[in-house]
């Protein structure tokens, strides 16, 4: 479902662009570890927000807790095949 | 969920206040191309006349610095994770600007030298201050500086540092009492305006974006810190040499020092795209390119011009004024516009829904073929009105002209567009 979370500048969802680096989901809490493009992104706020509103949208019971995290950086190489391709890499 | 959404709000101020400023720039450029066409047959000869000294103060004050006051009220926040320091202050700002902007373009264009001239500056004085005021009170609140925030923080300087000058010279129309040359504190007052404001800005707002809109990775800032460095102390150096003596080497030294600083400015956007991970140039990288490489073309003239007697050459100013306003500024804030626009008014609409319902893209936000076009006509229109001004053609500039200002209306009606999207 994180699959719907997409970068509207990119145009690439969050998980083919490799932001999302590890989901666990335990029985009161979803927590997902993820990073951003660019450290200090103007989106970051926005993003994390995003992926609260669609996690507690399909699992309104269980608390949402998102750790933005800065290490190890964001590079290209997360990315997906796809999502390469869609960048003309 | 609610507490991050609440940050987003806390750091970015109210789309209205954003958009009051960006939709006044925007008529002020449409204006600034409608006049220079229906005059085209007086833009020619020094630069020194009333009816070219009031469209540069539209191009300058209504289209350029509007634009930058929106731009930083919306950026700094953001960019620099704190608070607008006041709201308020930037609605009260943007009500004593506007009115001094028409007022002191309307002085020039009459000629009235006297009171009212004066008078219209210091309004736009007023309006400056309380924008920097804002600005050093919000940047007071950062934690964390970067690179960017180094220009910006210049850039406020030298916008003070302008507005003053600005206002010695009306009252130096009204009262002479200036005893060096008028002109040569003008071409002091309109370096400092387009180096030390305009381009700080540019080249701050540039390090933020560029990697930004191109998903730039692993590069250093090393250029842009020297860029730093050297344009200040170069626009210091030739500030403090000019007062005393102006044709001094060191005098020649200090203005080279500021070319270097452009150039690595240049090198470090460069670098910038070399890194980049998206290959492909959208519309809003199209024309904000072309306009870097404008600024490498207007710095070699600029250079050419300090070791002349540019006076003697007819029209030389007017073709390095046309160079720097539409080729470099304007090119340049046109494809910033095409990112930032469509992304403050998708956030507004959009935001909510993202994840839970299909949303439009950014790219969706505006009919890019039109935009596209525009740039075209905009590349022409650049061009043309350069050959046109150095060899003195009127039918040259009446056609070129008339592109700019098609291109403008298109611009308008693409912002027109995504306002209303």
């Amino acid at each position: 479902m994180l699959k719907g979370v997409i970068d509207p500048e990119i145009g690439i969802n969050i998980v083919d662009l490799g932001l999302v680096s590890e989901v666990e989901s335990k029985a009161d809490v979803n927590i997902i570890t993820m990073t951003l493009t660019t450290p200090g992104c103007p989106m970051h706020s926005s993003i994390s927000t995003w992926v609260e509103n669609v996690i507690g949208h399909f699992e309104p019971e269980k608390k949402v807790v998102i750790n933005l995290v800065s290490e190890p950086l964001w590079t290209p190489d997360k990315m997906t095949r796809e999502a390469r391709q869609q960048l003309g890499m | 969920m609610v507490q991050s959404e609440s940050i987003v709000s806390a750091y970015a101020p109210p789309f209205r206040i954003v958009a009051k400023y960006f939709v006044a720039a925007i008529i002020s450029f449409v204006v600034l191309n409608l006049l220079l066409l229906l005059n085209y047959s007086s833009i020619s000869g020094h630069h020194f006349q009333p009816k070219i000294l009031s469209i540069n103060h539209i191009a300058t004050l209504g289209w350029i610095t509007m634009i930058i006051f929106g731009a930083m009220f919306q950026l700094v926040p953001v960019v620099l994770e704190t608070k607008l320091f006041s709201e308020k202050l930037a609605e009260i700002q943007f009500w004593i600007y506007l009115p001094g902007v028409i007022g002191f373009v309307y002085c020039f264009w009459v000629f009235d030298t006297g009171f009212n001239m004066t008078f219209f500056a210091t309004l736009l004085n007023l309006a400056m201050f309380i924008f920097s005021f804002n600005i050093i009170l919000t940047m007071k609140s950062v934690k964390s500086w970067n690179v960017t925030g180094w220009f910006l923080a210049a850039a406020i300087f030298y916008l003070i540092v302008t507005a003053i000058a600005g206002l010695l010279l009306a009252i130096n129309l009204w009262t002479p009492y200036i005893k060096l040359s008028h002109l040569q504190y003008l071409n002091l007052h309109a370096h400092i305006a387009f180096i030390g404001w305009i381009s700080m800005v540019i080249m701050g707002v540039s390090f933020k974006l560029i990697p930004m809109f191109t998903l730039s990775h692993g590069y250093s800032l090393t250029h842009a810190k020297l860029a730093f460095w050297m344009i200040n102390i170069g626009l210091f150096g030739i500030a403090a040499t000019m007062l005393f003596e102006k044709t001094t080497n060191l005098y020649y030294t200090f203005i080279l020092l500021v070319v270097l600083g452009i150039i690595f400015f240049l090198l470090q956007i460069h670098i910038i795209f070399k890194n980049r991970i998206r290959k492909k140039f959208d519309i809003g990288i199209k024309f904000s390119s072309a306009a870097y490489f404008m600024l490498g073309l207007t710095t070699v003239l600029g250079t050419f011009i300090a070791f002349v007697d540019y006076e003697s050459i007819i029209n030389l100013t007017l073709v390095y004024g046309y160079m720097i306003i539409f080729g470099y500024i304007s090119m340049l804030i046109v494809g910033q516009m095409y990112k930032i626009v469509p992304f403050l008014v998708w956030y507004h609409k959009y935001s909510s829904k993202v994840g839970l319902e299909p949303v439009s893209m950014l790219k969706d936000m505006f009919i890019e073929k039109f935009a596209e076009i525009e740039f075209y006509l905009m590349l022409t229109a650049v061009f043309c009105s350069l050959y046109s001004l150095a060899f003195r053609s009127e039918i040259g500039l009446l056609i070129s002209f008339s592109l700019m200002l098609i291109s403008s209306i298109i611009f308008l009606f693409n912002m027109i567009a995504i306002f209303r999207k």
